[in-house]
């Protein structure tokens, strides 16, 4: 009896010290950051296909369905300047009313925030200090300028057409 | 000033004076070698394999199917002839008679033949319809010439736009559809031309289609002043992203020429709703609806050069009876189009110079498929497949008749630069070394 409440105690101690250890924290020296797109990386050209799509979810943040999708496709490559083609599709867009994005009023109340966002919205990166200064200025003094405007320029790019 | 100043800038002001008007907006100077013979030139790419026998030789059904007695004329807009006689089928439908009993009335008061200048027996590179077609718009035999890319040779637009600086809605290509090749005939990725100087296209049967009308055609009328902001952000991002000349992919037009294409494409929408849009009168085929659209564009832009496409014809390869309805229609709306241009613009009317030329022939020999007169049906890879005609006709053009079936005289390769001659720009387009050496301007064959 004496001997079996030795082993007994023997084996509670080994499943202790086997069970419970100390967690390690482990620490690099990092910072967590967000990882976006450089422009200078933006090497490979969209296909139609994929410029509709991505266009069509970043607007209406839904998928294009597969016969909207193909008969838009075969739209845009029926005319020769895709700048028209695009210009064109998206003012359609722009005209049925249920597109997702800011007021013109959400706009001016905070218009870094609004170039950073259309930034990171349609070229997934951050604007350089450069282009968030001219986009400041520029919607600051033209108050003509509004978010749908800017939503046309951005969707129209050279830029937007790559990743 | 001092005399020495005087002298100086008298001098600058002259030199200048003298070389302005031949910088080209490309920053060129002018490489013009010769008189200019039109402002505009229209050219109907009669394609889709048409053969000489029941086209210019107007042997009907007699050579075809073995009808004697049924030899004929049945393009009496462009070609001299007597109609045929006997089995009628090319025409279109009347009310309690058989199919295509009734041919389409004459809608020329004098066919294109009797008042231009005939080839009648010109030498094709290629008996197929993409080489032929390139052919047509580059002027080069196109042999390595591969189906859905862009041509390997600069079109005519290319030399058109980079020799002449014409700007881009100034050049047209008007495609019957977005298969194959079709829409990418408007620029060839030539590295000294390319996109950069391409025409601007519109596959019409697409663009202008129910498809086309839902895409596009609720899209908004922006203003000027609307538009203004909308490029100039535009413009700005581009510059930032600064494309090299090798990712450029699309034709492009300037800001202005852009709100004008926009803005054309909204009224054919609004004229197709109203059922404005001006058509030939027998004008139920595709090849005449894109013929329509050609015409549209012509009111509306009057460019110096514009390239239509139809290609109605090819269902000879399996129903002969339909490539005579469409060889019919072909030659209806042919010349539907050169009087359009005459009564309803203007500005181009007396002006302009139209070509028309098929890009490939057809067999000498039939297939054995049969169509519902069983007549037998024609595919195109024979010697007679290369044996085509070529017609000009307009300002200034000699009506003559070059060549016979026995002595031909031309080949397909002629028709760019016959084009670039007419803008006074054959010596830069023959000087680049792109064309076929044996190619000449038509005008340089009579």
């Amino acid at each position: 009896m004496r001997n079996s409440n030795k082993v007994i105690g023997l084996i509670l101690f080994v499943f202790v010290m086997v069970s419970c250890k100390k967690e390690q924290h482990i620490g690099y020296g990092l910072e967590n950051t967000n990882v976006y797109e450089d422009k200078s990386r933006k090497t490979k050209k969209k296909n139609d296909a994929e410029y509709i799509s991505i266009l069509y979810t970043n607007l209406y943040q839904t998928p294009i369905s597969p016969n909207q999708l193909y008969k838009t496709q075969n739209v845009l490559y029926s005319i020769g300047d895709q700048d028209v083609a695009s210009e064109m599709l998206l003012s359609n867009y722009f005209n049925t009313g249920s597109i997702q994005m800011p007021s013109n009023a959400l706009m001016r109340q905070d218009i870094e925030a609004f170039v950073i966002n259309t930034y990171k919205r349609f070229y997934l990166r951050y604007p350089s200090e450069g282009e968030k200064a001219f986009f400041k200025q520029y919607i600051l003094k033209n108050s003509a300028v509004s978010v749908e405007m800017v939503y046309t320029a951005f969707a129209t790019s050279d830029e937007y057409q790559y990743y | 000033m001092n005399r020495k100043n005087f002298i100086t800038k008298s001098g600058v002001a002259l030199g200048g004076g003298i070389l302005a008007p031949y910088i080209l907006p490309s920053g060129r100077l002018f490489a013009k070698s010769g008189s200019q013979k039109a402002d505009h030139v229209v050219l109907v790419m009669f394609a889709g394999g048409v053969r000489q026998q029941e086209s210019i030789l107007g042997r009907y059904l007699e050579d075809s199917q073995g009808v004697l007695g049924a030899a004929g004329n049945i393009m009496p807009n462009l070609f001299e002839g007597d109609a045929p006689t006997n089995k009628i089928a090319y025409g279109a439908s009347g009310p309690g008679l058989p199919d295509g009993s009734v041919p389409i009335p004459k809608l020329l008061t004098q066919s294109m033949e009797k008042s231009g200048l005939l080839f009648p027996e010109v030498k094709a590179q290629s008996a197929g319809h993409y080489v032929g077609l390139n052919t047509l718009l580059t002027g080069n035999v196109g042999y390595s010439q591969g189906l859905k890319v862009r041509p390997a040779y600069p079109t005519i637009f290319e030399y058109l736009r980079k020799h002449a600086g014409f700007k881009a809605t100034d050049t047209w290509f008007i495609a019957n559809g977005i298969g194959n090749s079709s829409p990418l005939l408007n620029s060839s990725n030539h590295k000294d031309y390319g996109l950069n100087y391409g025409a601007n296209m519109f596959a019409a049967p697409v663009t202008f289609s129910s498809s086309g009308k839902e895409v596009l055609g609720n899209s908004k009328t922006y203003s000027r002043t609307d538009l203004e902001p909308m490029y100039f952000m535009k413009n700005f991002l581009d510059q930032s992203f600064a494309l090299t000349q090798d990712q450029i992919t699309s034709i492009s037009n300037t800001d202005e020429e852009r709100t004008r294409i926009k803005d054309f494409i909204k009224s054919v929408f609004e004229k197709q709703q109203a059922g404005q849009l001006a058509a030939p009168p027998i004008a139920n085929s595709g090849d005449a609806k894109n013929i329509m659209y050609a015409a549209e564009v012509l009111r509306e832009f009057k460019p110096k050069m514009l390239a239509v496409n139809i290609s109605g014809v090819d269902s000879c390869h399996s129903n002969f009876t339909g490539y005579l309805q469409s060889l019919h229609r072909a030659d209806h709306i042919t010349g539907w189009l050169w009087q359009y241009i005459q009564n309803n613009i203007p500005e181009m009317s007396g002006n302009t110079i139209m070509i028309v030329a098929p890009e490939c022939g057809r067999n000498e020999n039939p297939n054995p498929i049969l169509d519902q007169n069983d007549w037998v049906s024609y595919d195109h890879s024979d010697a007679n497949a290369l044996r085509v005609w070529s017609l000009m006709l307009g300002k200034g053009v000699p009506n003559m008749r070059v060549g016979a079936a026995a002595q031909p005289v031309g080949r397909l390769t002629d028709i760019a630069p016959t084009i670039a001659d007419i803008f006074g720009i054959l010596d830069p387009v023959t000087n680049a070394g792109l064309i076929d050496p044996l190619a000449k301007s038509l005008y340089n064959r009579i």
